[in-house]
C-alpha cells in the first residue's frame, strides 16, 4: 500500500495502462511539459515521449471527435478537457459520434475512448470552470459515466475505464486532487456500474456523488455519537447505475437521501430517487426521498455565495436529522 | 407493361395528398419527368412528374380528392401497348380505381382518426378507450357524468376519484413501510395514533401499537439464559394457519373413519385414459384428479358432508367445490376446485396443475382459495399410509388420502389371495353436523367407487 | 468576388477525342477498367433513380439524400484510392459506397430497415458503415465524420500504418467550425488525410455563392498550409488523375490534402425538397454536362465501347439493382425485442 493524492493515483492509472497497452495515448490540451492543467499527467511525457501524450490546439470539439475516430481505428484514446465545462464544444462528436455509433452499425463498431475532466466548485473559478455537468452526461444512451470519490477509487474506475470498451467519461473533481488515500501497490480493478456502501448504518441511507462522499461520512461520524447510524453509498458509476446495492440499503433503513453538486432540477439525483420509488423498496419506505443538491444557479465567484450554492458539511447534517426526525 | 402512376410520397410524415388539377389528360402524349398533375401536401403545392414516357391513360383520381400515398392513379402505355394491356380489374371498372398498393408493413401509419363513437341505443355515447377503462375497472358506464356529448377518459377518470374520495373519507396518511408492516401483522391502521407529520402514521408507530396489543414475538429466555433458537414471529401466513387450526380443533367435534381401498382400477383406467388421450391432453390426468372428481360425484348423495354449521344453521351447499390441500413454503393453502362434480375430469387436472403451480408461487387470487365445501388431503407422496386431517372450517369434513401400498389380500368368499394396490382413507367429520352412520355411508360409498371409477365417470372428456 | 477557376489550377475539362485517348493512356487504364468505370456509374445512378422510386411507393421510412449526378466524383476517386483506405462521409454517400465496392444488397436491406443490412436496420440510409472493410460510416450530421477522420489519421499515424483515411463533405460542411479545427490539427501533426469536397452548389437549398464568403472553398486549406486542388468534379477522368496524386501525396506523409470537387445533383437536397431554390433550367444546364452521358459518349467515339454495348451495361445495371431489391424486400424485419440491444459493448 502506498498513500498517494487523487491526481497521483489517476496518474499511475494512466502510466501503468499506456506501459501495459501500445494503444493507449493521451490527447488534450497542455498536458505535455506542462503536466495538465491540474498536474494530473505531469511526467508522462518524459516517459512516455510525444507520439503517446499528445499536445493539441484549443479545439476540443475536434479533440473529442479525434478520440473517437482514433477509438473506432482500434486505438484506445485518453482524452483530457481541462474544464468539464468545455465538454459542452464537444458534444456534438460525443453525443451524435461516439456514442451513437455502435448502435447505428448495428453493433459492428466499437468505441473505446476514456475522457476525464474536472469538474466542480469550489476554487473561485466562476461560472464558466465551476460546473457539474455528470446529469447531462448521465442521460445519454451509449455513453458510461464514472465518479470517483477517493484515490482507491479513483485508479481501479480508471483502468476499467480504459478498458472498457465504450466510451466513458471520467468525472474528476477539482477539490479531491490533493486528498489523501492509500492505494495498493498491486494491480487492481473496480468494475463499473458497481457502488461501494462506504459506511455501514441502519437508520437512513445516503447515496453521494463525488466531493460529497467525503462529506457524508464526516457527518456520519459525528452523527453517531448521537445515535444516528447513517449508511452511505457511494455509487462510483453513474451511468449504468447500481441500482441493487441502493434498493437493498433502503429496504434495510426506510429512508433515502441523495447528495451531489449539481443543481437540484434535473439533476441525477431525480434519477436515483424515482428508480427507487418504483423498486421493491417502496414498500418500506418510512419517509419521503429526498434530495439534497446545488442550487439551481451557476456558480457564483465570491467565495461565501460559492460555498452557499452547494451543500456543505452543515447542510448534509442538518438534512439528515430532519429525516431522522420524520420532519418532512 | 404499362406503368403505374402513383401517387408519391414527398415528406418524411406525409400519408396522402389532396388533388388539385391534372395538367394533362386522358390520352394525352407524356414524357418521362414532366408534369402531369399538381397536388397538396400538408405544407405546400407540387408538380408529380411523370414515371414514363407513353400515353396516359385511366385516370382515376379527381381534383379535391384526397389520395393516400402509393395508390396508383393513372397508367402511362407504352410504344405498342394498349387498353387492353392494363390489369383485369382496371380495365373493367370505368374511371379504373385499381386496387391499392399501399405497402402496408409498418412503413405508412395509419391515418390519425378520433375516437369513433359507441353508440348504445338511447343510452349516452363513450368513446372506445373510455368504455375500455370502465370495464377493466368493473364501472358502470350509465353512472359515470359528462359534461359533453360522450363519455370520454377524463370522465371515468373524475369518476373514479370522486368514488374513491366517498369510500375513504380522510383516508388515513401512513407510510409505505407502515402499511406493509400493518398490513402483515393483521393491524387496522385506522386505529394506530400516527407520529409523523400531519399525524402520518410511522413504521415505528405500528410497532408501538403491536406491543401494546401484547402480540409477542418469541422471546429469548428470561433471566439471561441465553439458549439458542433460530426466531421466527408468527405472523402472516403462519399466523392465519395457527389461529384457524386452533379454532377448529377446538370448536369442532371430530369424528374420524378409515377404509382401505383398492386402487387397481383406478390406475388402470387412469393409464387407460392417458394413453388414448395421449396427445389430445397437456398434461397426464393424476390420481388427484380422479379422487377430487369421484369424490365430487359421491358428495352429490351425501349432501351433509358437504355443508357448513353457521349461525346454528346447518348449510347444505349446492354447489361442490373441492378444496386440495397445497403444501407452499412457509405453510399450507387449499385451492378450490369449483362444481368439481360438474367438470369434466380434464378440466379438474388442468385446472389443479394450473393452481398448485400458481400456489406454490404465491399467485392465487381471494377467490381461489374461498368457498371451498370439502377438502381433499393427500400425503401418499411422502410415504404416509394413513393420516387424521384436522377439518377446515366451515367445512364439515375432510378426506385424508394415504400412500398407495401394495399388499397381500384375500379377494373373495374363497379366500383367494392376491397382492393389490391399496390405498388408505380417512374421513374426519364434524360430529355436530355428521353422524357416524352419515360418514360410514359416504366413506362406504366413495370406496365403492374407487374401485369401480368407469361406472361413475360418464364424461371424461368435454364435448 | 474574385474567383479563381478551375483552369488556371491546371485541370480542365477534357474535350476532343484526342485528349480523351492521351489521357487514358497517361493514366494507363485499360479498356476493361474504363467500361467497368461506366458501368459503376450506371450502377449508381440506377440505385438513386430506384432509391427515389421505392421512397415514393412508401417503402422507405425517414428520408434519403441522392446523389444522382454525382456519379464521376465517387468512381474517379474510388478507382484512384486504395479500396481498403479508411473512409467516412456524409448523407450523400451511396455513390462513393457502391464505387468503393459496397454490397448493394446489404445497402438496399438497410434502405428498408431490414436485419440484413449494413447495420441491422438501425442506421438507414444516414448511417451505412462497413467497419470491416474500413468503411466507418456515413453521417447525419453535416461534418459529423471530419474529426472523426482525424482521429483516424492519428491513429494511422500512431501505428505506422501505410493506408490513409479519406473523408467526404458537401459545400455545406466547409462552414461548419468543425472543418477548421480538423484542418488545423491535421496539418500540424501531418496526418494522413485526404478531404475531399464534393461542391455540388448548394447546401440544402442556399447556393455556395451566397454562403461561402470566398471561393473555391478548396481555397480554405490555403489558411492551414495544407495543398489544394479545385477540380470538375464531372470528369471522371479529372477526378481520378487528381485524387492518384492527392493519395500518394497523403500517403507519402507530408500531410494532408484537399480536394474540391465542383459537381450538380439533380434531385432535391432530401425527400421534402421542392427544388424552389432553383429553376428548371439551371437544372437542365447541368443534364448536358451530365457526367454519364459524357463519358458514354467519348468511350464510344474512342471506339472502347459501342452504342449498343453501352445501352447493355445500363439494362444490366438495372437488372441488377431489381434483384437487390428482390433480396431486401425479401429481407427480414429485425425483431422488436432486441431494440435495446447493441447500446454498449
Amino acid at each position: 500500500m502506498t498513500e498517494m493524492t487523487y491526481a497521483e493515483a489517476i496518474r499511475a492509472a494512466l502510466r501503468e495502462e499506456m506501459q501495459r497497452d501500445a494503444r493507449v495515448f493521451l490527447l488534450g490540451e497542455d498536458i505535455g511539459r506542462y503536466g495538465g492543467a491540474f498536474g494530473v499527467t505531469f511526467g508522462l511525457l518524459d516517459e512516455f515521449g510525444d507520439q503517446r501524450v499528445i499536445e493539441t490546439p484549443i479545439s476540443e470539439s475536434a479533440i473529442v471527435g479525434a478520440a473517437a475516430g482514433a477509438a473506432m481505428a482500434g486505438m484506445r484514446p485518453v482524452a483530457e478537457i481541462m474544464f468539464m465545462d468545455f465538454i459542452l464544444h464537444g458534444m456534438e462528436q460525443l453525443v451524435n459520434q461516439a456514442a451513437k455509433v455502435r448502435f447505428m452499425f448495428g453493433g459492428k463498431a466499437t468505441v473505446p475512448m476514456v475522457i476525464r475532466m474536472p469538474g466542480g466548485s469550489g476554487t473561485g473559478a466562476a461560472a464558466q470552470h465551476s460546473q457539474s455537468l455528470e446529469s447531462l452526461l448521465a442521460h445519454i444512451p451509449g455513453i458510461k459515466v464514472v465518479n470517483p470519490s477517493s484515490p482507491y477509487d479513483a485508479k481501479g474506475l480508471l483502468l476499467s475505464s480504459i478498458r472498457d470498451l465504450n466510451p466513458v467519461m471520467f468525472v474528476e473533481h477539482k477539490l479531491l486532487y490533493k486528498t489523501r488515500g492509500e492505494v495498493p501497490d498491486n494491480e487492481y480493478t473496480i468494475p463499473l456500474g458497481v457502488a461501494e456502501v462506504k459506511r455501514k448504518g441502519k437508520d437512513i441511507t445516503v447515496v453521494a456523488g463525488n466531493i460529497m462522499v467525503p462529506r457524508t461520512l464526516i457527518v456520519a461520524e459525528r452523527l453517531a455519537k448521537e445515535g444516528i447510524e447513517v449508511e452511505v453509498i457511494d455509487p462510483r458509476t453513474l451511468r449504468p447505475l447500481d441500482l441493487d446495492t441502493i434498493v437493498n440499503s433502503v429496504r434495510k433503513t426506510g429512508r433515502l437521501l441523495v447528495v451531489h453538486e449539481a443543481p437540484l432540477t434535473g439533476g441525477w439525483g431525480g434519477e436515483v430517487a424515482a428508480s427507487v420509488a418504483s423498486s421493491p423498496a417502496f414498500a418500506y419506505l418510512d419517509a419521503p426521498i429526498r434530495r439534497l443538491a446545488g442550487k439551481d444557479i451557476p456558480i457564483p465567484y465570491n467565495r461565501n455565495l460559492e460555498r452557499a450554492a452547494v451543500p456543505q458539511e452543515e447542510d448534509i447534517d442538518r438534512e439528515i436529522r430532519m429525516m431522522a426526525q420524520n420532519k418532512y | 407493361m404499362p406503368i403505374e402512376v402513383i401517387m408519391p410520397k414527398f415528406d418524411m410524415d406525409q400519408e396522402k395528398a389532396t388533388v388539385i388539377e391534372w395538367v394533362k389528360k386522358e390520352g394525352d402524349q407524356v414524357e418521362y419527368g414532366e408534369g402531369l398533375l399538381t397536388v397538396e401536401t400538408d405544407k405546400v403545392a407540387i408538380e408529380v412528374p411523370s414515371p414514363a414516357s407513353g400515353r396516359l391513360v385511366r385516370i382515376s383520381a379527381k381534383p379535391k380528392e384526397v389520395v393516400p400515398v402509393a395508390k396508383v392513379i393513372a397508367y402511362i402505355l407504352g410504344k405498342g401497348e394498349s387498353i387492353d394491356d392494363l390489369p383485369a380489374e382496371v380495365k373493367e371498372v370505368e374511371g379504373g380505381e385499381s386496387s391499392d398498393r399501399a405497402f402496408h408493413k409498418g412503413t405508412i401509419t395509419a391515418p390519425a382518426r378520433e375516437e369513433p363513437e359507441i353508440s348504445k341505443g338511447a343510452r349516452t355515447k363513450a368513446s372506445p378507450v373510455a368504455a375500455r377503462m370502465a370495464k377493466s375497472m368493473g364501472i358502470d358506464m350509465q353512472q359515470v357524468m359528462t359534461s359533453g356529448e360522450r363519455i370520454t377518459k377524463a370522465d371515468v377518470r373524475k369518476y373514479v376519484q370522486q368514488a374513491y374520495v366517498k369510500e375513504s373519507p380522510g383516508k388515513k396518511p401512513a407510510t409505505p413501510a407502515a402499511r406493509h408492516l400493518s398490513k402483515e401483522m393483521g393491524i387496522d391502521l385506522n386505529v394506530v395514533a400516527g407520529s409523523g407529520p400531519s399525524g402520518r402514521v410511522q413504521a415505528s408507530d405500528v410497532m408501538e401499537y403491536a406491543h401494546s396489543l401484547e402480540i409477542k414475538t418469541i422471546q429469548p429466555a428470561a433471566g439471561g439464559q441465553k439458549r439458542e433458537a433460530e426466531l421466527i414471529p408468527l405472523e402472516g401466513i403462519r399466523r392465519t394457519i395457527a389461529e384457524r387450526m386452533q379454532a377448529s380443533f377446538h370448536d369442532i367435534p371430530h369424528i374420524a373413519l378409515i377404509i382401505e381401498v383398492d386402487v387397481s382400477n383406478l390406475e388402470e383406467l387412469r393409464s387407460r385414459l392417458n394413453e388414448a388421450a395421449n396427445h389430445e391432453y397437456k398434461n397426464n390426468i393424476s390420481i388427484t384428479a380422479l379422487l377430487v372428481r369421484l369424490t365430487a360425484e359421491t358428495l352429490r348423495r351425501h349432501p351433509y358432508l358437504n355443508s357448513s354449521l353457521l349461525d346454528e344453521t346447518i348449510r347444505l351447499w349446492k354447489d361442490i367445490n373441492i378444496g386440495v390441500a397445497t403444501a407452499i413454503p412457509g405453510g399450507l393453502i387449499v385451492p378450490v376446485i369449483r362444481n368439481a362434480d360438474q367438470k369434466p375430469l380434464n378440466k379438474i387436472n388442468e385446472e389443479l396443475i394450473d393452481l398448485v403451480e400458481r400456489a406454490r408461487k404465491n399467485r392465487l387470487s381471494l377467490d381461489e382459495v374461498k368457498g371451498g365445501t370439502f377438502t381433499i388431503s393427500n400425503l401418499g407422496m411422502y410415504g404416509v399410509t394413513q393420516f387424521r386431517a384436522i377439518i377446515n372450517p366451515p367445512e364439515s369434513a375432510i378426506l385424508a388420502v394415504g400412500k398407495v401400498v401394495r399388499k397381500l389380500v384375500v379377494t373373495d368368499e374363497r379366500d383367494s389371495l392376491a397382492i393389490r394396490p391399496m390405498m388408505c382413507l380417512t374421513l374426519s367429520a364434524d360430529h355436530r353436523v355428521v353422524d357416524g352412520v352419515r360418514a360410514a355411508e359416504f366413506l362406504r360409498d366413495l370406496g365403492m367407487a374407487i374401485e369401480s371409477p368407469a361406472v361413475m365417470l360418464k364424461q371424461v372428456r368435454e364435448g | 468576388m474574385e474567383k479563381i477557376t478551375r483552369e488556371e489550377t491546371g485541370y480542365g475539362i477534357i474535350s476532343g477525342e484526342e485528349r480523351f485517348l492521351s489521357k487514358i493512356s497517361q493514366l494507363e487504364l485499360t479498356d476493361d477498367e474504363l467500361v467497368e468505370m461506366y458501368s459503376t456509374m450506371c450502377a449508381i445512378r440506377r440505385f438513386e433513380i430506384e432509391a427515389d422510386k421505392l421512397y415514393a411507393m412508401g417503402k422507405v421510412h425517414g428520408t434519403m439524400h441522392l446523389s444522382a449526378g454525382q456519379e464521376a466524383v465517387a468512381v474517379g476517386t474510388w478507382r484512384a484510392v486504395r479500396r481498403d483506405d479508411y473512409f467516412l462521409n456524409n448523407h450523400r454517400g451511396h455513390g462513393h459506397f457502391i464505387a468503393r465496392g459496397s454490397d448493394i444488397n446489404l445497402m438496399m436491406a438497410e434502405f428498408l430497415g431490414k436485419e440484413t443490412g449494413y447495420c441491422r436496420g438501425r442506421g438507414g440510409s444516414m448511417h451505412i458503415a462497413d467497419v470491416e472493410t474500413n468503411n466507418l460510416g456515413a453521417n447525419g450530421v453535416v461534418g459529423g465524420g471530419i474529426s472523426l477522420a482525424v482521429g483516424v489519421g492519428l491513429a494511422l499515424k500512431l501505428r505506422q500504418d501505410e493506408h490513409i483515411v479519406v473523408v467526404v463533405f458537401g459545400d455545406g460542411a466547409a462552414n461548419q467550425g468543425i472543418l477548421h479545427e480538423s484542418l488545423n490539427m491535421s496539418a500540424i501533426w501531418k496526418l494522413p488525410v485526404l478531404f475531399i469536397c464534393e461542391n455540388n452548389h448548394y447546401g440544402m437549398s442556399m447556393e455556395v455563392r451566397r454562403s461561402v464568403a470566398r471561393l473555391p472553398i478548396a481555397q480554405r486549406a490555403d489558411g492551414y498550409g495544407i495543398p489544394w486542388k479545385y477540380i470538375d468534379g464531372n470528369d471522371v477522368l479529372a477526378v481520378l488523375e487528381t485524387m492518384r496524386i492527392a493519395s500518394e501525396y497523403v500517403r507519402s506523409r507530408q500531410g494532408p490534402m484537399f480536394v474540391e470537387a465542383e459537381t450538380y445533383r439533380y434531385f432535391g437536397h432530401s425527400k421534402s425538397d421542392r427544388n424552389l431554390y432553383r429553376t428548371k433550367d439551371e437544372i437542365e444546364s447541368w443534364r448536358q454536362k451530365d457526367p454519364i452521358v459524357r463519358f458514354r459518349r467519348e468511350l464510344v467515339v474512342a471506339k472502347i465501347m459501342t452504342e449498343e454495348q453501352a445501352e447493355q451495361i445500363d439494362q444490366e445495371a438495372q437488372a441488377v439493382i431489381d434483384e437487390t431489391v428482390r433480396f431486401a424486400e425479401a429481407s427480414p424485419e429485425p425483431e422488436v425485442s432486441s431494440v435495446t440491444d447493441y447500446v454498449y459493448a
